[in-house]
């Protein structure tokens, strides 16, 4: 997912006014927006769908973790126009009562403390999980290496994905 | 028990009317539990004993908090005090933020300070609730008050079992006088406190529910950024933005007192027409400061003046057989919340409304009050209809939860700017800036430099201890420990441009890495174990505690893996006692990996131990930042990190094991959001020691 854009790919005028069709949350929206206006903005200043966070801009945080087709994707550099057509998950989409295994494992070791970035890190478990049922201590490493916590959460982060591993093959 | 008189000041039988007027326009989703939102708004009659409660018929118990939630946890551990005495089911409990209003006092978070604050008049408050719901009872049931008691929201006749709920008693207990006396419980007697019930405000924080400061959203809002001089300090002269204002989406570019806004219809379109202004800036006196300017005005501020903050015996005096020498540079840091700095103002014909993620509701009163209306008088210039904007309340604010705090959100300047832009606007702005003005547009924690002086005498033992502390601002230091016969602590503060601001743990972040790791260094040349000289001279007892748990905890001593060791230190601070041992691996390319911290701590009544557990990881994390990771420098009074690629933070593979051990007693509950992270650096400085024999000479250690 390459979609850094760069101040050189702005000045040169790439910009135009778009209209297209995002599927988030198996809802269709109908957007007017900028061809370059990232995901990120598009969900939350224009749908108000705030639950996805801003926190660096520059993909490095991993605050803004959403998924498309099922793959954590960081919103904040990826252009929406981009993934028209695609089906667009995120946290408010996750489940509709807050009962998907990884939601239910962060409430049951009281994972967050401010909260800020536990949207981007529960996406990226809930996709991780969903194609790795065991994954091994380094993957979870390298996986949630994307996902910044200043709060320091990450030990609890670390059980919660065991622990959730473990309820979504008690789900299944 | 013990009988406790009110101070009737503090617990005014205020009506609701004066307390919860008007004031509470909109109300923020705080506590995300929508059906419980419900509950709360539903017009049941309810019982009011005092500001910080009121119990509906429907039995829902909301407690007022004042303090600002975080992540500390406070919105659940200031209810947890309330909910002991009153002898509520925790299940019961709803939260919703206090209005600012005087009767809650001045509202600020910080300096770990909430437990300590509340504690006192949270228990009373519950207990007079308690008591009038009893008194409620028994004239039901025509018996004396003192055969009931409460217990999990019901009261019950304890000899004939009859029992009735504080539902059913809520509006029986509204008609009755406020008692004289409280009786409060005794730690033996809790079965709230000291335990780990689920705190209020997570299910909102899995979910995507929670609303923070930047997730405010109003009818009709617009958004903006501001775009502050690269140059501490420096101010824009001429701002040409003739391309910002092509972009589709721009509403308007505006010059305000430190900084330049653009206001759009999404923030995204406001941040790339930020890049696109050219500002020609005027950078003022500060353009040639730089972090090696800075470290050696700090080191000649070192050589000459310092004020004697503390002075026992002679550190010249004789007997020292061995003297050694160290310094060590601590650099600035930012604080980084990862919610970047924002706030959401409205200006209309009601007033000034401010929606903030801060840890100052109160200061973030008086900034708008001052640039939304005294200042500029704004609206009384450009609307028909007069105003009286000399009542206070045209200003409200309304705290949101905030993604992180640390000291940085104690500041109001993003408060400022959204009051400034709203003042231009007829309609609600949601400003929020960049992750790079975050960074290089902070209240630093000052770069400090320490010079050390010890000395030993002939039994190796020390003789003499020296401290000499300069800081970019006002020096600060925390107090020696141990019993030295001859020891001074001298402070030299210095005057520099560079914005400061109290960072998590302040002083005792560079004070407790200086002394702790010093004391290692003066242990070798002595020749002495350094656990075991510090039981030695330590005078608190409670601080002896803390680290023969750590040191035990950690198996000091105990034979290491090749290639590990393991350092100590302790310091109090916030009125909690703090030990960490921190275990270390030495790869072949001498590279430092965590292995382990064990975090002893004494804080004394524990409020919630899994809270209490958190903000010890939470700390140690924080601390580990600081110690491993890239410092914020300056160079051309700019500084030079931009944002989390150039100041990182510790991640998931760097993270350690904690484990977290509690010291049990009944003193008096202390503050847990900062304490663990001073010893944090120091213990890991002195493994690192261990390991290699040469002493560090400052953070980080990369």
């Amino acid at each position: 997912m390459g979609w850094i854009l760069t101040e050189s790919r702005l000045s040169t005028g790439a910009k135009y006014m778009a209209q297209f069709t995002l599927r988030i949350n198996g809802k269709e929206h109908r957007i007017e927006a900028a061809n370059d206006m990232p995901l990120l903005w598009v969900l939350r200043d224009t749908l108000n769908l705030t639950g996805t966070k801003f926190g660096c801009g520059v993909g490095t945080c991993g605050a803004c973790m959403v998924h498309v087709d099922g793959e954590p994707v960081q919103s904040c550099t990826l252009p929406a126009i981009a993934v028209k057509g695609k089906n667009i998950t995120t946290i408010e989409g996750l489940s509709a009562d807050s009962t998907h295994a990884v939601q239910r494992a962060w409430v049951a070791l009281q994972i967050p403390q401010c909260g800020y970035c536990q949207s981007g890190q529960i996406m990226t478990v809930a996709a991780l999980l969903e194609q790795n049922q065991n994954p091994s201590e380094s993957e979870i490493d390298t996986t949630m290496n994307q996902v910044l916590c200043r709060c320091g959460t990450y030990q609890r982060i670390r059980d919660g994905v065991q622990l959730a591993a473990k309820m979504l093959k008690e789900d299944r | 028990m013990s009988n406790i008189k009110l101070d009737r000041r503090r617990f005014l039988k205020l009506s609701s009317a004066s307390v919860f007027g008007a004031g509470l326009v909109l109300a923020i989703r705080w506590q995300a539990l929508p059906a419980d939102d419900k509950k709360i708004l539903k017009n049941t009659s309810q019982f009011q004993p005092n500001i910080w409660l009121k119990i509906g018929t429907d039995g829902r118990v909301t407690v007022f908090v004042v303090e600002s939630e975080m992540g500390q946890g406070s919105s659940s551990l200031m209810p947890m005090i309330l909910a002991e005495e009153l002898e509520v089911a925790w299940d019961d409990i709803a939260i919703q933020r206090a209005p600012l209003k005087p009767a809650f006092g001045y509202q600020a978070t910080g300096g770990s300070s909430s437990i300590r604050k509340g504690w006192a008049t949270l228990r009373s408050a519950g207990a007079m609730a308690r008591q009038m719901l009893v008194q409620a009872a028994a004239q039901q049931w025509s018996v004396d008050p003192s055969g009931c008691y409460a217990q999990h929201s019901q009261v019950i006749h304890k000899q004939t079992g009859k029992q009735l709920s504080f539902a059913q008693l809520a509006e029986l207990a509204a008609t009755l006088p406020i008692p004289e006396n409280v009786s409060l419980k005794s730690p033996n007697e809790y079965k709230i406190l000291g335990t780990s019930v689920p705190r209020l405000d997570i299910p909102g924080k899995v979910d995507g529910s929670a609303q923070f400061g930047i997730d405010v959203r109003l009818p009709d809002m617009l958004f903006a950024t501001t775009v502050h001089c690269p140059v501490i300090g420096g101010k824009a002269k001429k701002i040409n933005d003739s391309k910002a204002k092509q972009i589709v989406g721009v509403e308007g570019v505006y010059k305000i007192e430190n900084a330049v806004a653009v206001v759009a219809k999404d923030t995204w379109t406001a941040m790339q027409a930020a890049k696109a202004l050219e500002i020609e800036w005027d950078e003022g006196k500060n353009k040639n400061l730089s972090s090696q300017q800075i470290q050696q005005q700090l080191e000649t501020a070192a050589k000459n003046h310092a004020q004697v903050k503390h002075q026992q015996g002679d550190i010249n005096s004789p007997g020292a057989v061995k003297t050694i020498n160290a310094r060590y540079d601590m650099p600035f840091q930012a604080h980084v919340p990862m919610e970047p700095m924002n706030c959401t103002a409205l200006i209309n014909d009601q007033g000034c409304q401010v929606w903030a993620p801060t840890q100052s509701p109160s200061k973030a009163k008086s900034t708008a009050e001052q640039y939304g209306l005294s200042k500029f008088n704004y609206y009384l210039e450009k609307i028909s209809r007069r105003l009286d904007f000399s009542e206070r309340d045209a200003v409200d604010v309304h705290t949101t939860l905030l993604g992180g705090g640390f000291g940085r959100r104690i500041h109001q300047d993003y408060v400022a700017e959204a009051v400034q832009i709203a003042r231009q606007l007829n309609q609600p702005v949601n400003l929020t800036w960049s992750r790079e003005e975050d960074i290089q547009h902070d209240f630093y924690h000052p770069h400090t430099f320490h010079v050390m002086q010890g000395s030993v005498d002939a039994n190796g033992k020390p003789h003499s201890w020296w401290h000499r502390i300069a800081a970019v601002g006002r020096a600060g230091s925390g107090q020696l420990p141990y019993a030295i016969p001859n020891s001074k602590i001298d402070l030299a503060s210095v005057d520099i441009a560079v914005p400061i601001g109290p960072w998590r743990s302040v002083k005792h972040h560079y004070y407790a890495f200086a002394q702790e790791t010093f004391f290692d260094e003066l242990a070798a040349l002595g020749k002495q174990d350094p656990l075991q000289l510090r039981l030695e001279l330590l005078t608190d007892p409670r601080l002896k505690k803390v680290l023969q748990l750590a040191a035990d905890k950690a198996q000091w001593g105990r034979p290491l893996a090749e290639g590990h060791f393991l350092g100590l230190a302790v310091h109090k601070s916030f009125g909690t006692y703090v030990a960490e041992a921190v275990e270390i691996a030495l790869d072949d390319k001498g590279e430092v990996n965590v292995i382990r911290v064990v975090v002893a701590v004494d804080c004394g009544i524990v409020i919630n131990k899994d809270t209490l557990i958190a903000q010890m990881e939470s700390s140690v994390v924080f601390g580990l930042s600081a110690a491993l990771k890239s410092p914020i420098t300056l160079k051309d009074g700019r500084v030079q990190q931009n944002n989390f690629y150039d100041y990182p933070i510790l991640k998931m593979s760097e993270m350690p094991r904690v484990d977290v051990f509690i010291v049990k007693n009944n003193e008096s509950p202390q503050g847990i959001g900062e304490p663990a992270v001073p010893p944090l650096a120091p213990a890991l400085a002195n493994a690192i020691f261990a390991a290699t024999g040469s002493a560090v000479s400052g953070l980080p250690f990369v």
